[in-house]
Formats: structure tokens, C-alpha cells, sequence
């Protein structure tokens, strides 16, 4: 069989007249200019149909593929900068709250704004000056900053959940990360590690917006609905969740469903003085199931090795996980 | 119907239901889904009550065909959007990697073509085509006109079909 091959002229020819039809908006005069364009030659109507196909072949890529291209060549602005080493996470705290600073864009009279957070391994119930109350997670940061018209929280780093008073007139508006998340007379939980975020919605509905693009409608979701935030492609994904499950931590309990072994230690160091800290990059992404008693944390990490394959070890002020294929001390 | 009319259409079948279903690919991104909305548009074709009034049969064709094809992206769009009252069950589990070999070899080649472009010709391209993004919003994304993200995604597309080939006929 003969090869298509095509000269780069009318390869570039059929390309172009893909993104010009592709637009809905393209005119009657397009269609028919690329209608004598296809008649002039047999050879037009056969690159425009190659150039189709491989956009559909493309367009129609599992999820792996997608996502890696798109890590590697349109990766999301913020999503570029690695978060700091999982063990420093405690220690980062601090630090943590200016970042919350650049993402005021806040109309109206502002008060000054209000920062609580809480210690490694602590909780702490703290109640807004609108009247929301707010249980803090361990090692969790949160700044609150009202305007006459707004109501604005950050939340730096941590988990947080939120029981709002309802005010239409005055939204009520969680940042995190990449996220904006407005209350629809709710109870939600937040949490966030580095760039990812889980909103767990236990009472009524709230409306997650991507922070980089506030003009599209958001995503609504209503009690009983889990959404995280993977920052690795970019999308946000909707799953039931149980109410009691999601917030258990503030029952002492942590609950994971699948969640990246680099995202449990982070989020167990928010409950642990000394932390836990991954040696091997490559573990970051095994996935853990099940729950974390904050009160027996060891006991977990004891017992984390017959289900993954991990290597437990202490050294003076943080525990190590290392591949437990990998030889070496022990 | 008058039999003038029913082999009008046939003619307009036979001469152009090729570009036709090419350029509903274009706008659809499928082209079983093309071929489901020409099959459509040629049966509003057919109970179209006067025919003698339209100037140009082959341009109504293409313009019924294009408004089926944006309603079908609506609905799509709809579906997408709303996906909450059935979460894909599929958000939890491992991603299934592509099965064949030759797809593999593919993918090394389309990822070895977008590195030979300029960064933004293969952004607006990944944007655009593999992951879906409007023209506007990636104008808006990268700060440039939708001219020039048009241009970059033509470009790139027309490296990557060169170089695909390639690979498909060595």
C-alpha cells in the first residue's frame, strides 16, 4: 500500500483549517472556503481527515497519558513548585501563613485580619466574629479576614472544619491552595496538604471554584459528597463520603480512602511531635486505606509494614520509612 | 417528497458526506459521533418542507450539521458538568495504563514531538486538544491573543502529525 505521505504545506494547510472549524462561532463563507479548499486536490480532504483523527486519538487519551502530558507541558502555574519535604511540615507552620497574604482581593472596609492556629497534636474549637465556629486539626494555620461584604478564610495548612453562620448578604469563603470554596449555609471540612485539598460537605452545599479561573461556575457540591483536589492533574473529583468518616479526626481518628502514602505522613505529622519523614521518593506514591488512632500512632507505624512495603525506623527525633527492598542498616 | 429533491440530497451524499463527516470529527472529536449527526442532518435535509427556497443545499447541510454538533457538545458539556449525581466509579481506582505496545511507542513519540516545539506552541496544543481546553480560556491562561493560541495549535498539530507518521511508517 501506498504511504500517505504529504508535503508540509498541505499538512500545515489541514491543520490550520482544524482550529478555524473547530471554533462553533466559524462562518458559513468558512465552511464553503474550506470546501473549495478540499476540492482543489484529492490529496487536501485526506491530510485534514489524518489531522482529525490523530486530534481524536489525542483528545481521547486514558487518563495516565493526559495527565502526564499535561504535568510535562501545561502544568497549572503554582503546581510547578514542589512542596516543601513532608517532615518540615510541622516545623513550617509559621511560615506557612504568608502565603495566605498575596490572595486577599478584598473589596470594602477590611478588618484587620485574624490568624489561629494550633499546635502539633493539639485541637482547638475557636469561634469567628460572625459567629462560625471552627474546629482546628493539628498543626493548622488559618487566617480570617471580614469586610463589610466578605468573609474570607485562609487556610495555610491543616484541617478545618466549618460550621458557618449564614449570611447571604456577606459569603462565606474558604481559600486553600487552588481552591475557593463558598458556603451555601454549611458545614464542610477542609484539609490541606501542600496543594491538596479534600472539602468534605457534612450539612447543606458549598461551590468549589478554581482560584485561577473564577468566571466559570464552579462545582457544587451538597452534603455527604467528598471532593479533592490532586494538584498532579489538575482536577477536581466528586466521591461519597461518610459524614462521620470524614471528619473522625475530631474523634482522635484520621480516615484515609486510597490516599498517597506521602499525603497520610503529612497528615499524620500534624499529630505527631516527632515526625515522620519518607527516605525513599518512590513510596510517596503507594496508597494507605484505613485509619490512624492519633492517639497510637506508633502502633500504626508498627504494623504499617506488613501492609506495605516499608522499612520503620527510628532516628533520635523523627522516624524514617524507607523501601524495605532496599539493603542496608537494620 | 418531490423525487427532485430526494436525489439532490443523494447527490449532496455522494459528493460530500465525506468532508461532511470529516468535518463534524473536527468539531466533535469522535467520529462515531460524526457519523450519528450526518445521518441526522441529512434527515432534517429530507423533511425540509421547501426545499426550492433554500439557495444552497450543500451550505444548509453544513449548517444544520453544525448546529446538531453544538448541541451535542452541550450535552456532553451538561453531562460532564454534572457528574455528581453519578460519581465515576473509576476516581479511586489505579489508572489503567494504555494496553498496547505500539500505543507506548507513540506516546514516547508524541511526548519527543512536543519537546522539539517552543514551550507555548506545545502548552496551547496540550491544552487544546489533549486536555480539552477552550481557545478563550487558554488565552486567558497564557496571556496571549486566541489568534496566537489558534496558530500555536495548528502548528504543533501539523509537527506531531509528521512526526507520528513517521513512526507509523518508518
Amino acid at each position: 500500500m501506498m504511504a500517505d505521505t504529504f508535503n508540509e504545506q498541505t499538512m500545515h494547510a489541514a491543520a490550520d483549517w482544524w482550529v478555524r472549524l473547530r471554533d462553533p462561532a466559524a462562518a458559513d463563507q468558512t465552511v464553503e472556503q474550506w470546501l473549495a479548499w478540499t476540492s482543489a486536490d484529492a490529496s487536501h480532504l485526506r491530510a485534514f481527515e489524518k489531522v482529525t483523527e490523530l486530534a481524536e486519538r489525542l483528545g481521547t487519551l486514558g487518563e495516565v497519558s493526559r495527565a502526564q502530558l499535561v504535568a510535562e507541558f501545561a502544568p497549572v502555574e503554582a503546581a510547578r513548585r514542589r512542596w516543601l519535604p513532608l517532615a518540615m511540615a510541622a516545623a513550617v507552620v509559621g511560615m506557612a501563613l504568608m502565603s495566605g497574604y498575596f490572595a486577599w482581593s478584598l473589596r470594602g472596609t477590611r478588618l484587620a485580619p485574624q490568624v489561629y492556629s494550633s499546635e502539633v497534636a493539639a485541637r482547638r474549637d475557636i469561634t469567628l466574629v460572625d459567629g462560625t465556629t471552627v474546629t482546628l486539626g493539628g498543626a493548622t494555620t488559618l487566617t480570617a479576614q471580614f469586610s463589610r461584604d466578605q468573609r474570607q478564610v485562609e487556610l495555610a495548612q491543616g484541617e478545618a472544619f466549618f460550621q458557618v453562620a449564614h449570611n447571604a448578604g456577606r459569603p462565606f469563603v474558604v481559600n486553600a491552595g487552588k481552591l475557593a470554596i463558598h458556603d451555601v449555609g454549611t458545614a464542610f471540612d477542609v484539609r490541606r496538604t501542600g496543594d491538596h485539598v479534600t472539602i468534605a460537605v457534612t450539612e447543606g452545599r458549598v461551590r468549589i471554584f478554581n482560584r485561577a479561573d473564577r468566571a466559570g461556575d464552579g462545582l457544587e457540591a451538597v452534603a455527604g459528597q467528598l471532593v479533592s483536589y490532586d494538584p498532579g492533574r489538575a482536577a477536581l473529583s466528586v466521591s461519597s463520603t461518610d459524614l462521620a468518616r470524614a471528619t473522625a479526626w475530631r474523634n482522635d481518628r484520621l480516615e484515609f480512602d486510597n490516599e498517597s502514602l506521602a499525603v497520610v505522613v503529612a497528615n499524620i505529622n500534624r499529630y505527631r511531635v516527632r515526625p515522620v519523614r519518607i527516605a525513599d521518593p518512590y513510596l510517596e506514591s503507594l496508597t494507605f486505606t484505613g485509619t490512624v488512632k492519633t492517639d497510637a500512632i506508633d502502633d500504626w507505624l508498627h504494623a504499617l509494614p506488613q501492609v506495605l512495603p516499608v522499612k520503620v525506623r527510628d532516628a533520635g527525633s523523627q522516624t524514617i520509612l524507607s523501601d524495605a527492598a532496599r539493603n542496608g542498616d537494620r | 417528497m418531490v423525487p427532485a429533491h430526494a436525489a439532490q440530497i443523494a447527490a449532496l451524499f455522494r459528493d460530500h458526506n465525506r468532508a461532511l463527516v470529516a468535518f463534524l470529527q473536527c468539531r466533535l472529536n469522535s467520529l462515531s459521533d460524526a457519523q450519528e449527526v450526518a445521518q441526522e442532518a441529512y434527515i432534517r435535509m429530507f423533511t425540509l418542507e421547501h426545499p426550492e427556497q433554500v439557495d444552497s443545499l450543500r451550505a444548509y447541510l453544513f449548517r444544520t450539521a453544525s448546529n446538531l454538533a453544538v448541541d451535542r457538545l452541550r450535552m456532553r458539556k451538561v453531562r460532564h458538568e454534572h457528574p455528581i449525581e453519578a460519581p465515576s466509579e473509576d476516581v479511586h481506582l489505579a489508572p489503567i495504563p494504555e494496553r498496547h505496545a505500539s500505543a507506548t511507542e507513540q506516546l514516547h513519540g508524541l511526548h519527543r514531538a512536543l519537546r522539539e516545539l517552543p514551550a507555548k506552541t506545545s502548552r496551547a496544543f496540550v491544552m487544546h486538544v489533549i486536555d480539552g481546553c477552550d481557545i478563550g480560556v487558554i488565552a486567558r491562561a497564557m496571556k496571549i491573543s486566541e489568534r496566537m493560541v489558534r496558530y500555536h495549535v495548528a502548528n504543533a498539530l501539523a509537527h506531531c502529525r509528521a512526526r507520528v507518521d513517521e513512526l507509523e511508517m518508518p
